[in-house]
C-alpha cells in the first residue's frame, strides 16, 4: 500500500469516529435547547423557531415510541426463540399461543425501525449543532417557508423518491430479508404457523441442499440448476438469432407489408399468454390436436409425448418459446437494423462482399455490440421465466429421480414455487430463492464484465 | 439479376407466409373453439381432435354474460387493476427516473446498485411475506385487488431503467437555461420533461397496463378462497387446470378472446412507443 | 440541511404507517394478549375455563345467545348454489342462530386444503376437502375435532369407510359427505364391446381409432395395479396427524406384475393418461368417478354406459381383478377461539352432512351419499354409475390416511412409465430397483 493511498479500512474507522465526535462534542458545546433535544427530538428547532423540522422530529419520535409500545415489545424479545408459548385447548376453543411467523417479521420490522431511529437521532443532532453554528455567525435560519419550497427545487430528489423508497423497503426489502431469514429456520408444512412453532436452525437447510443421497436435494437440485441454465441460454440465443433472422426477412429491400408481417408477429406479445399458452400447452398434448391430425392422417402411428417424455418436453418448451421470443427481438432489431450506417454496407459492397461476409462482419459485430446489455438481461430474465415453463407444463415431467416434486423441465423458480405453494416446505424454498440470486449475481457479473461495450466504451462511435 | 432478385424476394415471401401462419395458427383454432356449442345434443363441448366446429354458436360468450359466473366481476377487477396499476406506477417510474437521472444526491449510486441488486431475488420467494404483510392491512382475499395495486406499485420504482435511460438523452442544457430563468426543479419536471417524454410515458404505461392480464402467480396467492376478488387469469386457468370444471375448455378459449381482442387493440394501436421503448431500453441496458 | 427535514418527514410518514400497521395486528392477537396478561398461573386458569365451558357444553340446548359473526364455507364450484340454498334452509330452520351471516365460496376440494394450510386463520370456517388431505390439514392445525355431541350420530349414520376416512388416530375429525370418490369404468357402448377385461377395452378401443383414458400417474388410480396383484400400502398414524407406521409391499412379484401391467398399458396405442371426462379426446372408455357422471353422459350419449373396472392378464399368466380405492369427501370445522361459533360450525357442518342434504345434494349433483340411510333410496340404488361403483367397490381399499408425499412420490413413478423411462424391454432388476426405491421411500414418510 503506497503512502499516499488511506486505507479504506481506516477511512471507515474515521467515519465512524466522527460521528461519535460530534454526538460528543455537540453535547459538550450545546446549549440546553440542543441537549434536551438529545432526549427530545427537535425541541432545538422548535425552540429557535424552525417549528417545521421541530414538529416533524417530534411526531418521528412519538410515533417511533407508540411502535415500540405496541408491536416491538411484544415481538422483539422473542426474536432469539420465534416463541416458546405452543397453541393449547381450552375446552374445545383454540387459543392460539405466540406466532413465530409474526414475530419474525414484526422482529425484523422492528430492528429496522430502531435503526432507523437512531440515523434520525443522529440527524436532529447533527441539525442543532448547525444551526447553533449559523446563529452564532450572526446570520438568520431559513425560514420554515423556505425549507419547504427547497422540497420542490434543491431538494426535490427527496420529495420524489420518498415514496419509491419507502416502497421498495417495505415490500421488497423487508420481504427478502425475512425469507433469508426463513432459510435458517425449519419453517415448514410440521411447524406451521399459527399452530406449530418454528425456530432457528442454523446452516441446516443448506446442508441438506449439498446432501447427495435419497433424501437430500443435492442431486435434484443440480440437475434442476443445470437445465436452467441450458435453457436460459438456448431460449436467449436462439431467440435472439432468430429474430435478427426474421428482422432482416422483414427489412429486406423489395418487399412489400412490412407492417403487416411484424403487426402478425407481435400479436404474441399482445395477448396475455396465459391465454395463448394454456391453448398452445393442449394443442400439444398427447390427446391434442396436433398429434390428432398426424395420427387421423396417418403420420404417425403413435402420439407424440411433447410433453411426457423429459428430453421431448424440453424441446418443446424451447420451440414454443421461439413463438413468444421471437417477436420481441424481431421488434428491436428492426429498429437497430435502420441504425446502421447505409454507407457501411454501400463500401462493402464495393470491396465485392456478398451477403453473408457483410453479415458477419458489419451487422453482427454491430449488434452484438450494442445489444450486449440487453442479452445479459434477457438471459437473467430467462433463468426466472415462470410463465412459459409453469402454464407449458408445471415443471412435469416428474421423475423417481427427482426429490420434492421436481420435475424435469422444472427451472429453480417454478420449483421453488411449487415449494411454496403446494408443499409449504417454506425453509428449502427459501434456501433454492439464495440460490438463484447467487446464480444470477454470478452470471450478470461475470458477463458484465466480459461485454465489449463495457470494456470498449468507444468501440462503434 | 433482376430475376435473381425476384426470386430471392419470391422466397422470402414464402418463409414469411409460413412464419404467420405458424404465428397465428393457435389463435385461429382459439377463435374456433370459442364458437363451439356447449350443449351437448348439438355438439360435444369437451375437448375434440379437430379445429373448425361441426355448428357455430355462441353458447359460450351467453355463458360468460349471463351471470353464471363471476367473469363480468373478473373482468372489471382485472381493467381496475391494469389501470390504477398503469397509472401509479408511471407515476412512481417518472418520479425516480426523474430523480436519479437530473440530480446528483448522497448515496444515488448506492441506490441504483443496491436496487439492481435486489432486482437478483427471485420474486415468488417473498410472496408468503407479503401475503401476511398484507393482511394485516386487511388487503388480502375481501380486499384483494387494492392490495394487489399497492403490491405491483409499491416497488415499481425499481423498473426505471429504460425511462432514466431516455431522460439522459434529453441535453441537460435545456434543464440549466430554465434553472438561470428561475424555474424550480419540480417546475422543470412537471412543465418540460413530462411533456417532452410522452413515448416513454405511452410505453410505461402500455407495458404496467398488460401486465395485470396474465398476473397469475401473485394474485392466486392474495385472492385465494373470496371468487370475486379473482382476476380473469387467476379465475380462468381453473377452468383448465382443475377437474372441478369440466367442459369448461371451450369457455375458456371464449373467455381468452374476450379478454385478448380489447388488449390486443390497445396494444397495437400503441405499438410504435412499444417499439421505441424496447430498441431504447434494449440498447441502454 | 433541508434535506435533512425531508428525511426527517419521510420517517415520521414511515413510522407512523407502521404503527398503524401494528396495531391491527395487536387486535387480531387480543385474545392472546388477554391470556398472558391475565396472570402467571395459566394453567390454572385454563383449568376453570375449561370447567365452565363444560358446564357450557353440557347445557348446549340452554344456550340463547350465540353472538355475531360470519362463517366462510369453501365447497366446489359446481355446488355452491345447492349449498347456498341448503345454508340458508339452515338459518330459517335455526333462528337462534341469527346473528351469523354465512358467505359460500368456490374453492374446489383439491385447493382448499393448500389454501386453509397457507393461512388457517385467513381460511374457510367450514370446507369440504377430499380425505387424502385430512391426516395434513390436522398436522398443520386446521381441522378441528367432531363435536363430542355429533361423534355417535357421524359414526352410527355413515358407512364404516366414511367414518375411517374421517378418522385420524381415534379421533373423528371430519363429517363424511360422500362416499362416492372412487373409481369405475364408463364407457362407450357401441365401441366395447365387453368390458370385462383390459386387453378386450384396448383392442376395441385400437379398433375404433379411439382412446381409453386411465391418470395412471396418479397415487390414486395407480393402485387399482398394485392391489389388484396383491400389494400392500397402508399407514398408521398418530392422533396429531403424524405417520407411524408404513406397511409397504410394492418391491415384490406382485409389485413387479403390476408395474409391468402400467408399462404395457402405456405403451399401448389407445392408451391415454387422465381422469378428466371434459377434458377427454376421442374418447371411448374411462376410468373415472361419479362426478363426472353427467359430462359421462353428454359425451357418450345413448351409448353411455359403466361397469366395474376390467380384470387384466399378468406377465405371469394369471388373471387379475383391477382394484383402486374407495375415497370419501369430508367436510371439516376449522378451530376457532370462539366457542359459541364453533357450535354454529358444528351445526351447520352436520346439517350440510346429514341424510337429508346429502340425498338432495345426490338428486342436484349426483354425488353418492355416504349416509347409510341416503344409500338405501331408490334413486340412488337406480343410478347406473352409482352401482358401477357399488359393484367395484367389493374389489376395493377403503382409503386411508396417507402422507402429502406419496401423491406427489406416485406421481413421479407414472410420469417415470410415462416418459419411457421404464419400459416393457426395461430388465427385471431395473423395475424391482425402482419398487424398491418406491418403497423405501413410501417407509420413510413415517417416523
Amino acid at each position: 500500500m503506497g503512502k499516499g493511498k488511506t486505507d479504506p479500512a481506516a477511512k471507515r474507522g474515521n467515519a465512524v469516529g466522527n460521528v461519535f465526535r460530534t454526538i460528543g462534542v455537540t453535547f459538550k458545546e450545546g446549549d440546553w435547547k440542543t441537549r434536551i433535544s438529545y432526549i427530545i427530538l427537535g425541541f432545538g428547532e422548535l425552540l429557535r423557531g424552525q417549528w417545521l423540522k421541530g414538529i416533524a422530529l417530534m411526531l418521528c419520535e412519538v410515533g417511533f415510541i407508540a411502535y415500540i409500545l405496541k408491536v416491538g415489545k411484544k415481538y422483539l424479545p422473542k426474536f432469539t426463540t420465534l416463541g416458546t408459548e405452543v397453541t393449547k385447548k381450552v375446552s374445545r376453543k383454540t387459543v392460539y399461543g405466540d406466532n413465530s411467523f409474526l414475530i419474525l417479521l414484526f422482529g425484523l420490522l422492528s430492528i429496522f425501525v430502531i435503526i432507523f431511529f437512531i440515523v434520525l437521532w443522529y440527524v436532529n443532532i447533527e441539525e442543532n449543532r448547525a444551526e447553533e453554528e449559523i446563529l452564532k455567525e450572526g446570520k438568520k435560519l431559513p425560514s420554515n417557508k423556505k425549507v419547504l419550497l427547497s422540497l420542490f427545487d434543491s431538494n426535490f430528489d427527496k420529495t420524489l423518491l420518498a415514496i419509491p423508497v419507502i416502497g421498495v423497503f417495505v415490500f421488497t426489502v423487508l420481504p427478502i430479508v425475512f425469507m433469508i431469514c426463513v432459510a435458517f429456520t425449519n419453517y415448514d408444512k410440521n411447524h406451521q404457523a399459527p399452530t406449530n412453532l418454528f425456530t432457528w436452525v442454523g446452516f441446516e437447510n443448506f446442508k441438506n441442499l449439498v446432501t447427495f443421497g435419497s433424501s437430500g436435494f443435492g442431486t435434484t437440485f443440480f440437475k434442476v440448476l443445470g437445465w436452467t441454465l441450458v435453457w436460459a441460454f438456448f431460449a436467449t440465443f436462439i431467440d435472439y438469432f432468430l429474430g435478427l433472422a426474421v428482422a432482416m426477412l422483414i427489412n429486406k429491400k423489395g418487399i412489400k407489408f412490412k407492417k403487416l408481417w411484424r403487426t402478425i408477429l407481435v400479436v404474441t406479445i399482445a395477448v396475455p399468454q396465459f391465454v395463448s399458452l394454456l391453448y398452445v400447452m393442449k394443442m400439444f398434448a398427447n390427446d391434442g390436436l396436433i398429434n390428432g391430425y398426424l395420427l387421423k392422417w396417418g403420420w404417425i402411428k403413435q402420439a407424440i409425448p411433447f410433453w411426457t417424455n423429459p428430453m421431448l418436453a424440453r424441446i418443446t418448451i424451447i420451440v414454443i418459446n421461439i413463438w413468444i421470443g421471437i417477436p420481441y427481438m424481431m421488434l428491436i432489431a428492426t429498429g437497430l437494423l435502420m441504425n446502421i450506417p447505409e454507407d457501411l454496407y454501400e463500401s462493402a459492397r464495393i470491396d465485392g462482399a456478398n451477403g453473408l461476409q457483410m453479415f458477419k462482419s458489419i451487422t453482427l459485430p454491430y449488434m452484438l455490440f450494442v445489444t450486449g446489455p440487453f442479452l445479459l438481461t434477457q438471459f437473467t430474465g430467462n433463468l426466472n421465466n415462470f410463465n412459459v415453463i409453469y402454464l407449458l407444463t408445471q415443471g412435469q415431467p416428474q421423475s423417481m429421480k427427482l426429490v420434492e416434486k421436481a420435475g424435469s423441465t422444472d427451472l429453480l423458480v417454478t420449483w421453488l414455487y411449487k415449494m411454496t405453494v403446494n408443499n409449504t416446505n417454506y425453509r428449502m424454498a427459501a434456501v433454492i430463492g439464495i440460490m438463484v440470486f447467487a446464480v444470477t449475481a454470478v452470471v450478470s457479473l461475470v458477463v458484465y464484465n466480459m461485454l465489449p461495450s463495457v470494456r470498449d466504451e468507444e468501440g462503434f462511435q | 439479376m433482376k430475376t435473381k432478385k425476384n426470386i430471392g424476394n419470391a422466397i422470402t415471401y414464402i418463409i414469411l407466409v409460413i412464419i404467420s401462419i405458424i404465428w397465428l395458427f393457435p389463435f385461429f383454432g382459439l377463435i374456433m373453439q370459442s364458437f363451439r356449442s356447449y350443449d351437448p345434443l348439438v355438439e360435444y363441448g369437451g375437448m375434440v381432435d379437430y379445429i373448425i366446429p361441426k355448428h357455430f354458436s355462441l353458447d359460450n360468450y351467453r355463458f360468460l354474460f349471463s351471470g353464471e359466473t363471476n367473469f363480468l366481476i373478473w373482468y372489471k377487477n382485472t381493467i381496475i387493476l391494469a389501470v390504477f396499476i398503469s397509472l401509479f406506477q408511471t407515476i412512481m417510474v417518472l418520479c425516480v427516473s426523474y430523480a436519479l437521472s437530473r440530480m446528483r444526491f448522497k448515496g444515488r449510486t448506492f441506490l441504483m446498485r443496491f436496487w439492481l441488486i435486489l432486482g437478483m431475488f427471485p420474486g415468488f420467494l417473498t410472496m408468503i411475506c407479503l401475503y401476511f404483510l398484507l393482511k394485516q392491512f386487511g388487503l388480502t382475499q375481501a380486499g384483494a385487488i387494492p392490495g394487489l395495486i399497492l403490491v405491483s406499485v409499491a416497488s415499481s420504482g425499481m423498473g426505471y431503467y429504460v425511462c432514466k435511460g431516455f431522460f439522459d438523452t434529453i441535453p441537460k442544457a435545456l434543464d440549466e437555461a430554465a434553472r438561470i430563468d428561475g424555474a424550480s426543479r419540480a417546475r422543470i419536471f412537471l412543465t418540460m420533461i413530462i411533456p417532452m417524454s410522452k413515448p416513454i410515458i405511452i410505453y410505461t404505461a402500455l407495458v404496467a397496463f398488460m401486465a395485470p392480464w396474465c398476473d397469475y402467480v401473485f394474485a392466486s396467492y392474495i385472492a385465494f378462497g373470496h371468487d370475486t376478488s379473482y382476476n380473469v387469469a387467476v379465475a380462468m386457468t381453473r377452468w383448465v387446470w382443475t377437474n372441478d370444471y369440466q367442459g369448461y375448455f371451450t369457455r375458456f378459449c371464449a373467455g381468452g378472446i374476450l379478454i385478448a381482442i380489447p388488449v390486443t387493440i390497445l396494444f397495437m394501436c400503441l405499438q410504435r412507443y412499444y417499439v421505441e421503448g424496447v430498441t431504447g431500453g434494449a440498447v441502454k441496458g | 440541511m433541508k434535506k435533512k427535514v425531508l428525511a426527517v418527514l419521510l420517517s415520521a410518514a414511515m413510522v407512523l404507517g407502521l404503527a398503524a400497521c401494528g396495531s391491527a395486528e395487536q387486535a387480531a392477537s387480543a385474545a392472546v394478549d388477554a391470556a398472558e396478561d391475565a396472570g402467571v398461573d395459566t394453567a390454572q386458569v385454563a383449568e376453570v375455563v375449561e370447567d365452565v365451558a363444560d358446564a357450557v357444553a353440557d347445557a348446549t340446548e340452554e344456550v340463547e345467545d350465540f353472538g355475531t359473526g360470519e362463517i366462510k364455507i369453501w365447497v366446489a364450484d359446481a355446488v355452491v348454489d345447492f349449498t347456498n340454498a341448503k345454508v340458508a334452509d339452515f338459518m330459517a330452520a335455526n333462528p337462534q342462530y341469527a346473528g351469523y351471516t354465512v358467505t359460500v365460496e368456490p374453492v374446489g376440494e383439491g385447493d382448499a386444503a393448500g389454501n386453509m394450510i397457507t393461512d388457517v386463520q385467513g381460511g374457510a370456517d367450514i370446507y369440504a376437502f377430499a380425505q387424502d388431505q385430512i391426516a395434513r390439514l390436522v398436522t398443520a392445525g386446521a381441522l378441528e375435532e367432531v363435536a363430542p355431541e355429533n361423534v355417535d350420530a357421524v359414526k352410527s349414520q355413515n358407512d364404516a369407510g366414511a367414518v375411517g376416512a374421517a378418522t385420524v388416530g381415534s379421533t373423528l375429525y371430519a363429517y363424511p359427505l360422500t362416499s362416492d370418490n372412487g373409481y369405475f369404468l364408463y364407457y362407450d357402448k357401441s365401441v366395447v364391446s365387453d368390458p370385462s377385461t383390459l386387453e378386450g377395452i384396448l383392442a376395441d378401443c385400437e379398433a375404433a381409432g379411439k382412446s381409453f383414458y386411465m391418470e395412471i400417474n396418479s397415487g390414486w388410480y395407480q393402485t387399482a395395479f398394485f392391489f389388484a396383484t396383491g400389494c400392500d400400502l397402508t399407514y398408521e398414524t398418530d392422533d396429531q396427524g403424524n405417520f407411524t407406521k408404513a406397511n409397504v409391499t410394492y418391491a415384490s412379484d406382485n409389485g413387479l406384475v403390476a408395474f409391468k401391467k402400467m408399462i404395457e398399458l402405456n405403451e399401448s396405442k389407445a392408451f391415454q393418461n387422465g381422469s378428466a371426462i371434459g377434458e377427454a379426446t376421442n374418447c371411448a372408455a374411462i376410468v373415472d368417478g361419479t362426478w363426472d357422471s353427467g359430462a359421462a353422459q353428454d359425451l357418450f350419449g345413448d351409448n353411455y354406459a359403466c361397469a366395474k373396472l376390467p380384470t387384466f392378464k399378468g406377465a405371469d399368466g394369471k388373471d387379475y381383478q383391477m382394484s383402486g380405492f374407495g375415497g370419501f369427501k369430508l367436510l371439516g370445522v376449522k378451530p376457532q377461539d370462539d366457542e359459541l361459533k364453533l357450535m354454529v360450525c358444528d351445526a351447520l357442518a352436520a346439517y350440510l352432512s346429514s341424510e337429508e342434504v346429502q340425498l338432495a345434494r345426490y338428486n342436484e349433483v349426483g354425488w353418492g351419499p355416504s349416509n347409510l340411510n341416503a344409500q338405501q333410496s331408490d334413486a340412488v340404488k337406480a343410478d347406473v354409475a352409482l352401482s358401477a361403483l357399488a359393484e367395484q367397490l367389493a374389489f376395493t381399499i377403503p382409503q386411508g390416511q396417507y402422507p402429502g408425499d406419496y401423491w406427489a412420490l406416485a406421481t413421479s413413478l407414472g410420469d417415470s412409465v410415462r416418459s419411457g423411462e421404464y419400459k416393457s424391454s426395461s430388465s427385471d432388476d431395473d423395475l424391482m430397483k425402482a419398487l424398491q426405491d418406491f418403497q423405501d421411500t413410501c417407509i420413510s414418510y413415517a417416523q
